[in-house]
């Protein structure tokens, strides 16, 4: 329990260092970053396989990712993990993610839930799945390598949680950039 | 003395018949099988389905339209708007009770979901899932329990009122009803009433037998005076409630009010109508004599027979009465609820919980199971594989119902299995194809081939020159194999390695996996989710291991899901009849493979849709899609595959004969015309390619063709029509320039494979394997 409040406090903090502008201008960056996959049927015909990145800032937090219907999950299952029913706080998350299944905010909660059972393992997987639709969005990818982070280490692989820390700061950076 | 000799024999056979009577009835009370749930429909704003699919799916679930909606289990839809007011469940992580709720709608879908109850707001909410089958012993029985407390009051009043007046008094046996009886059929004019009692029904019903003998009525009174003095008359109710036999749905019986109010109105017995309580009790008397499907006039006439005694009895009040008497029978058509109604999945189902639950706990605990199948899914999944062969079968001349099929259908992340189909006729419960028909998976296979080849980017990229020349290897036990191309044509020793896929070649296939080695491409396919053991040997690179249509399903959805495995799951939740978690089967997943290759060889499926093999879909799917797939055929047209995915869809459809003849089509003749079918009725959402963290994407112009002499269709240096063509992070080949193509000379990867070297490898290959 108290690694998740840990945990949880790290997110928080995360969000607020990261949520306290309210304006930023458009990334300068030469490759913008792209806003987690949206859930819509979007694509070119033809040769065109591949979609240019959209110009838009990514989600820095999952109010701004995802439906009302998913965050009233989110907030039951916040509300079950902090009484300590993980069980049932991931099986909401499961819900949700019926519902967007592949909104990276979901996979990092499910992390932290699975990170307060102790899975370690399941919680690195669900972190990594959680970038692996996450897009180019650096804010998520950084709470995510923080998430992965603390797993390799109660999982007792020091030098595999200086490297996640390292990544973790390099998309924290990134983040800040953006925010520029 | 005789006497007393007579009075020890009744003494004893009175202890033997209690003993019997009262093991039936403690029997009855826990033989429950365990009942299985679809997955429920979520609502909620933005859900993309209209207010007439919504609609379906509540009449689907016996909800009625009402203008009132004053009832759970109604809606009412006008002006655009659909109000619905929800029965309460129980789900597996706790009650919902019942809401009245009010979805407007767009041309997208659900566009707002409110309240109009005072309950509070709600941003989603869950309609009680359809009951979709239960698991039970092989006698062919099923009930559905109910509890004397939860059915509508007049159910037991009207029982008593009509079959039982004096119940509440006597002692199991009535001289006094058999007096009533006779004197009500005599003004009657015809038989009304019958003499037994409730609990001799009862005593009858344990023993499934209508032999009357009098032998047989003097055993039935004894055994309900037992009954009677051990038995609370509560109790006695409600077990007749849930035994009573009230009909017969092919080589099941119906036994109980519960099963009954599904079988005849497809809704639960809370919800019935006072008419509709009287058709039930009228048909106690004879459920076949009486049966509302084959008798409707015999059965209204004997119903208003009932509703005039509900009435005159005092608890049907005159308005509602002659209400009543106005409305039509009200069954619906057919039974929905057979149990019979999804045998594969229920199979599937079966199998997983045995792993973990005893035989018995499945068919008498009342266990309560809750899947994932998706009943929209499952019935567009089986209407397209048994139209779809029809349509296959007359378009190519084919002889009629000769074709099989098998047909799984997942959600991709999460792994849940939507759909399964195991045959033709899905309702048949014969060979459950998806899970036990296996077949060499031809085609399907070259995507673990070039996903190995592509894990090693130092050595492929998907613009590598592949050699699709000619090619023989002497195998270890002296035969040679000689594998071909489909148009028996080869290409030159310069395909791009997509475009060998795109257009599934044989000989470039074969080459890659002996490059790379057939060990490691086994290994990638067991990361990928494949649980068996195939021969390593050159042929697999084309397919030549067995795999069952779930197998196949797993394989993929590991590719679909970019790498990450999660077991696909037939079942979410189990609970205790009362609602108690017992197994949870919580969302597992594992990075399986690298996202990198896995990103490039989706990005090559999706060629294959558009440009290759697979391209016929889009005669079908909108332009719009991107979707990723392979076909499969095997030696001699025996069996046809097609896997492919959506971002939120898998589907792998099979199409062969079970006799394993010739079915005389290709994967893209057969399997892909019901798999784009299937497809198109999923609403699926496109793969958005965004690359993973270790992938560029790099324009260039897709040129090469061997149908227009390769290279030499170069003149055109338009560089405007590129593709994004993705390349892992660190190794984009050397010497790209802005406006290249995919047959680039310059690619360095080639020259690190001189061409010489492959044809040392003939005859030699195992040494290079294990050497």
């Amino acid at each position: 329990m108290q690694r998740l409040f840990a945990l949880v406090a790290v997110l928080v903090l995360a969000g607020c260092a990261t949520s306290q502008r309210t304006t930023f201008p458009p990334p300068q960056t030469p490759a913008p970053p792209q806003s987690p996959a949206p859930e819509r049927p979007a694509s070119k015909p033809g040769d065109q396989v591949g979609t240019p990145a959209p110009k838009t800032m990514p989600a820095r937090t999952a109010q701004e990712a995802s439906s009302p219907a998913v965050l009233s999950l989110m907030g039951r299952a916040d509300t079950l993990a902090r009484n300590g029913n993980m069980d049932m706080s991931a099986a909401t998350l499961e819900r949700a993610l019926d519902l967007e299944p592949r909104n990276p905010f979901i996979y990092q909660r499910l992390a932290s839930v699975k990170l307060a059972q102790g899975q370690t393992g399941q919680a690195e997987a669900m972190a990594r799945k959680s970038n692996s639709v996450a897009g180019n969005n650096p804010f998520v990818r950084a709470d995510n390598w923080q998430l992965i982070a603390e797993a390799r280490r109660t999982g007792g692989d020091r030098s595999g949680a200086d490297e996640a820390v390292g990544r973790a700061s390099d998309y924290r950076s990134a983040s800040q950039q953006l925010m520029r | 003395m005789l006497g007393c000799l007579a009075a020890v024999a009744v003494a004893g056979y009175m202890v033997y018949l209690d003993g019997a009577v009262r093991a039936q009835f403690e029997g009855t009370r826990w033989t429950l099988p365990a009942k299985v749930y679809a997955s429920p429909l979520e609502i909620y704003t933005g859900l993309d389905l209209s207010r007439s699919e919504i609609t379906s799916r509540l009449d689907r679930q016996g909800y009625r339209s009402s203008s009132s909606l004053s009832r759970a289990g109604t809606y009412r839809s006008s002006g655009g708007r659909l109000d619905i007011h929800t029965r309460p469940f129980s789900f597996w992580d706790g009650d919902q009770a019942a809401r009245q709720i009010r979805l407007g709608f767009d041309n997208t879908g659900v566009s707002s979901l409110g309240a109009i109850d005072d309950k509070g707001d709600i941003a989603l909410i869950r309609l009680d899932p359809l009951m979709i089958g239960s698991i039970y012993p092989k006698q062919g029985e099923d009930r559905i329990l109910v509890k004397l407390g939860d059915v509508p009051p007049m159910l037991p009043a009207g029982l008593i009122t009509v079959e039982d007046r004096d119940f509440m008094n006597h002692w199991g046996v009535s001289p006094k009803s058999i007096m009533r009886a006779a004197w009500a059929n005599m003004r009657a004019g015809g038989v009304v009433q019958g003499g037994s009692t409730i609990t001799q029904q009862l005593v009858k019903n344990f023993y499934l037998n209508n032999q009357q003998t009098l032998v047989r009525k003097a055993k039935e009174a004894l055994m309900a005076i037992l009954l009677d003095a051990h038995y609370s008359k509560p109790e006695i109710l409600e077990a007749y409630l849930n035994e009573v036999y009230l009909g017969q749905d092919g080589g099941r019986a119906i036994h109980g009010f519960g099963l009954a109010s599904y079988f005849y109105f497809q809704k639960p017995l809370e919800e019935l109508q006072p008419q509709e309580i009287a058709l039930l009790v009228a048909m106690v008397k004879g459920p076949s004599y009486y049966s509302p499907r084959r008798h409707p006039e015999r059965a209204k006439r004997r119903r208003d027979l009932v509703l005039d005694m509900f009435h005159s009895a005092g608890f049907l009040e005159e308005e509602s009465w002659r209400e009543a008497k106005k409305a039509g029978l009200g069954v619906t058509t057919r039974s929905v609820r057979s149990t019979s109604q999804y045998p594969a999945f229920i199979d599937l189902v079966r199998r997983q919980l045995l792993g973990q639950y005893k035989d018995a706990d499945l068919t008498e605990e009342g266990l309560r199971v809750f899947t994932t199948l998706d009943p929209t899914v499952q019935a567009a999944t089986e209407a397209r594989v048994s139209k779809g062969l029809d349509q296959v079968e007359a378009a190519r001349g084919i002889e009629r119902d000769s074709l099989q099929a098998s047909a799984v259908v997942t959600s991709v992340e999460g792994g849940r299995i939507l759909a399964l189909v195991g045959g033709r006729d899905a309702g048949f419960a014969g060979f459950n194809r998806a899970l036990d028909a296996r077949r060499p998976i031809g085609s399907l296979m070259k995507p673990v081939v070039y996903l190995t080849a592509l894990a090693d980017p130092s050595k492929y990229n998907v613009i590598t020159p592949l050699d699709d020349s000619a090619l023989s290897v002497k195998l270890a036990n002296g035969d040679t194999w000689r594998p071909q191309n489909y148009s028996k044509r080869t290409h030159g020793n310069a395909v791009p390695l997509h475009y060998a896929l795109t257009h599934s070649y044989n000989l470039a296939t074969s080459r890659l996996a002996l490059d790379v080695g057939i060990p490691n491409v086994i290994e990638t396919l067991k990361s990928l989710g494949y649980n068996g053991d195939p021969l390593s040997v050159p042929s697999l690179a084309l397919g030549a291991v067995d795999m069952a249509p779930l197998q196949v399903a797993q394989v993929y959805n590991t590719l679909a899901a970019g790498g990450y495995y999660t077991p696909l799951l037939a079942i979410r939740d189990v609970t205790t009849r009362d609602g108690e978690p017992l197994s949870r089967y919580p969302l597992k997943i594992k990075r399986a493979v690298d996202e990198a290759p896995v990103y490039l060889t989706n990005w090559v499926m999706q060629r294959v849709a558009r440009f290759g093999t697979g391209a016929s879909m889009y005669n079908t799917l909108p332009d719009s899609l991107n979707v990723a797939g392979k076909t499969g055929t095997t030696d001699d047209l025996r069996d046809s595959w097609f896997a492919g995915f959506s971002a939120n869809r898998l589907a792998v459809v099979w199409v062969g004969r079970d006799d394993n003849k010739p079915a005389q089509l290709t994967g893209a003749t057969g399997a892909l015309q019901v798999w784009s079918r299937i497809m198109a009725d999923l609403e699926p959402r496109g793969i958005m390619n965004v690359p993973p963290e270790g992938v560029v994407e790099i324009p260039l112009r897709m040129r090469f063709d061997p149908e227009r002499g390769g290279d030499s269709y170069n003149s055109s240096r338009d560089c405007s029509r590129t593709a994004q063509v993705p390349f892992v992070r660190g190794e984009v080949p050397d010497g790209l320039s802005s406006c290249d193509s995919d047959i680039m000379q310059e690619n360095r990867y080639r020259r690190r494979q001189p061409p010489e070297q492959r044809e040392e490898d003939d005859g030699n290959w195992l040494q290079k394997l294990f050497g």
